[in-house]
């Protein structure tokens, strides 16, 4: 089967920092790396390959710097990457982006083959909107599902498993069909070095501006977007006071906590509401 | 996936200035050279004080001065002994600079960058597990997990932590109390613009390094460093690795090696430095303190080659660390040695030691030879403690009087009687240290 699979390439979250004063993120100098839930729609993908053949191409909109980004997943053993890049797509909500990706999967069917599936992560670290799979999946017109942990091609159908915090649900998708893989349902394969140097000899990666895909300006990148970002909040970190107690047992840690609740004058009035007679 | 090309002619494992000149000067001999390497991207698995010196470095990368990410160039040493209550300083400033500043994985990046260009085939996030021997020891190529590449040659350029020679045979497990090794710590600090320049007499684009002795190691034979960046400051120790897991076992330090970084930037002399800066990295790396004692018994064996760290090819004097100018260098001479070894017909020992006969023939061997017996000093306690206190005594002594001043000599026979150590071996210390040095 042939398996698309989306990628974004996202800024470390964990290396940036917002600026209180202008609500802006500072990026400056983070490096940018393939978001970690893509990576575990990567290894989905691969061992789907890998159990019943076929070909995965990783696909990804993002400025040229992100084909360090598709070396990394071929390096993991996807075949080929393509990169969307265009300035008329800079500024894109999801919207505008999965607009741009499932006029890239019809253009993958009609250049390269058939697709059978396309596989994306639950969601990512910079924007946690979920929203690329199931418009992508609406664009095509394709059947959708998430939170997926497990496939099987089964007669020319998937059946697929995914897990809600208090069941696992079984679906017979038709394909081709979209699906979003539930973030660390499986751990994303290492690189490789052999496929590292066939990313480096071989260079399996197309690059599409909208020269190749001829989509209307009005559709895509800023112009394409409704969404409009009013305001960014910053939270600040309220003081909390730390300290360390290393109890013998169970019990004796509860003793504690409730002897360093009751001590506090706020914590021991709530607690005394919360459980009434009870104290 | 059998097509793929596993065979090269050189394989350099290590995108470090070593890797990256021997894979650049290889390439540029027309090799089909691999340069693999473990992080995320050439030189991020690499940390240092901060200063390059850019003599040798002229010679392994061309228009290196013009196109390298420089940061600043150095104008002006500073040392400082600092004691339990006082400090003594001396500065110099340079007529022509001959060291710069730079973030070493932004060089590095440019390095191997400048190697890409002439073709080297550069993987990361790559680790290496082993060295592949043939049947007669030869080296005949690497393996990452499952993978195997072949080259006719491969180039070690590991770094000082060499688990594949190790694994290999060639040189003993590191014992951490007993190597000739340093650990060094040291924390980035983001400065306002223009503060750099205000709080230590610097104009614009110059640079300092800073080296700091006496009782901020806590008797551990070391230092502390600080150099200055665009808008960033180094600052950090470097210690003899077996004392500090004695001084962490025998309470001396509370936490680690990292507490004595934290006594520099805390300490009331150098924090008005950098007031209102912030901590943006912090680091840890092993680094060689006696080339010549953590030399493999060769630096060339059949189809291998060792070069920079891993060779044992740093020179660090107390007053001067220079690694970075070695490596590189070291890594230029085994690509000749490679085109040479290729000329005489293989890459069997025997060829291959013609590299082992430049090192010992160039400056780098020269200068680690020369020095070699300042290594003695990195194991004498007293200089990082009581000899420390005596000068600053000396100098108290000289200043720190409200009626009458004593001549100097009366001033320095005070200060040797406090601190409890006899005037003529003192002598004899100092004496042997300046020969040394």
């Amino acid at each position: 089967m042939r398996v698309v699979v989306g990628i974004k390439w996202v800024p470390n979250t964990q290396a940036v920092r917002f600026d209180p004063r202008t609500g802006t993120l500072l990026r400056e100098g983070v490096p940018s790396i393939v978001n970690p839930h893509d990576l575990v729609a990567v290894e989905f993908a691969l061992e789907l390959r890998d159990k019943y053949g076929g070909e995965v191409i990783a696909i990804t909109m993002a400025p040229p710097s992100a084909l360090k980004g598709l070396e990394h997943v071929i390096g993991m053993g996807v075949d080929r990457g393509i990169l969307i890049t265009d300035r008329v797509f800079a500024g894109a909500d999801t919207l505008a982006t999965s607009y741009v990706i499932a006029h890239a999967i019809r253009k993958i069917e009609r250049e390269i083959g058939h697709v059978d599936l396309a596989v994306f992560g639950q969601e990512t670290i910079d924007s946690s909107t979920a929203h690329i799979g199931a418009q992508t999946a609406s664009w095509l017109g394709w059947p959708y599902l998430y939170y997926v942990t497990k496939a099987e091609p089964v007669d020319g159908k998937l059946i697929v498993e995914r897990t809600l915090e208090d069941r696992v649900e079984v679906y017979e998708l038709e394909l081709p069909a979209v699906v979003a893989v539930a973030m660390r349902s499986r751990k994303p394969r290492p690189v490789r070095l052999a496929n590292k140097i066939r990313a480096k000899l071989e260079k399996p990666l197309i690059i599409w501006s909208n020269k190749e895909l001829g989509l209307d300006p009005r559709c895509v990148g800023l112009r394409g977007s409704p969404t409009v970002v009013a305001k960014i909040t910053f939270t600040p970190e309220v003081p909390r006071k730390k300290k360390i107690y290393r109890p013998r047992s169970g019990d004796d840690a509860a003793h504690w906590i409730l002897k360093s609740l009751l001590a506090d004058e706020k914590a021991s009035k709530i607690l005394r509401r919360i459980l009434g007679g009870e104290m | 996936m059998g097509s793929i090309p596993t065979r090269f002619d050189v394989i350099v494992v290590g995108a470090g200035p070593a890797g990256a000149a021997a894979a650049y000067h290889a390439a540029k001999r027309g090799f089909k050279v691999l340069l693999v390497e473990r992080g995320r991207g050439a030189g991020s698995k690499e940390l240092y004080g901060g200063r390059i010196y850019v003599g040798p470095l002229r010679d392994v990368w061309p228009g290196i001065e013009k196109e390298a990410p420089i940061h600043r160039w150095v104008v002006e040493e500073r040392l400082s002994i600092i004691g339990d209550g006082e400090v003594a300083t001396l500065s110099y400033r340079y007529s022509n600079p001959v060291s710069f500043t730079a973030y070493l994985p932004d060089l590095t990046r440019w390095m191997v960058s400048k190697a890409e260009e002439e073709g080297v085939v550069f993987v990361d996030e790559v680790r290496v597990d082993s060295l592949v021997r043939d049947g007669e020891g030869r080296v005949i190529g690497i393996r990452s997990g499952p993978d195997v590449a072949y080259a006719s040659v491969v180039v070690d350029a590991e770094g000082a932590n060499r688990l594949l020679l190790e694994r290999a045979g060639i040189v003993d497990a590191l014992d951490a109390k007993r190597a000739p090794i340093a650990l060094g710590v040291k924390e980035v600090l983001k400065l306002p613009k223009g503060a750099i320049e205000d709080r230590l007499g610097l104009s614009d684009g110059e640079g300092l390094s800073w080296l700091i002795a006496g009782t901020v190691t806590k008797g551990i034979p070391g230092g502390g460093f600080i150099y200055t960046f665009k808008d960033t400051i180094a600052v950090g120790v470097v210690v003899h690795l077996g004392h500090s897991v004695n001084a962490v076992e025998a309470g001396v330090l509370k936490e680690s090696v990292k507490d004595l970084v934290e006594s520099i930037r805390l300490h009331p002399y150098f924090k008005r430095l950098w007031r209102d800066s912030d901590i943006v990295e912090y680091g840890a790396h092993l680094t060689v303190e006696c080339g010549l004692d953590y030399m493999p018994p060769h630096l060339a064996y059949d189809g291998l080659v060792i070069v920079g760290d891993a060779a044992g090819l740093l020179l660090n004097l107390g007053y001067t660390v220079r690694g970075v100018d070695l490596a590189s260098y070291s890594g230029m001479l085994a690509a000749e040695a490679i085109a040479k070894a290729h000329d005489l017909g293989g890459m069997n020992a025997e060829n291959l030691r013609v590299y082992e006969n430049m090192v010992k023939e160039s400056f780098i061997y020269k200068e680690l030879v020369r020095h070699r017996g300042i290594c003695w000093l990195t194991k004498e306690r007293r200089f990082f403690t009581s000899y420390a206190n005596i000068l600053l005594g000396i100098l108290s002594n000289l200043y720190v009087q409200e009626f009458k001043h004593p001549t100097v000599f009366e001033a320095v026979k005070a200060s040797i009687r406090s601190g409890g150590e006899a005037l003529l071996p003192l002598i004899g210390r100092i004496l042997k240290v300046v020969r040394e040095l």
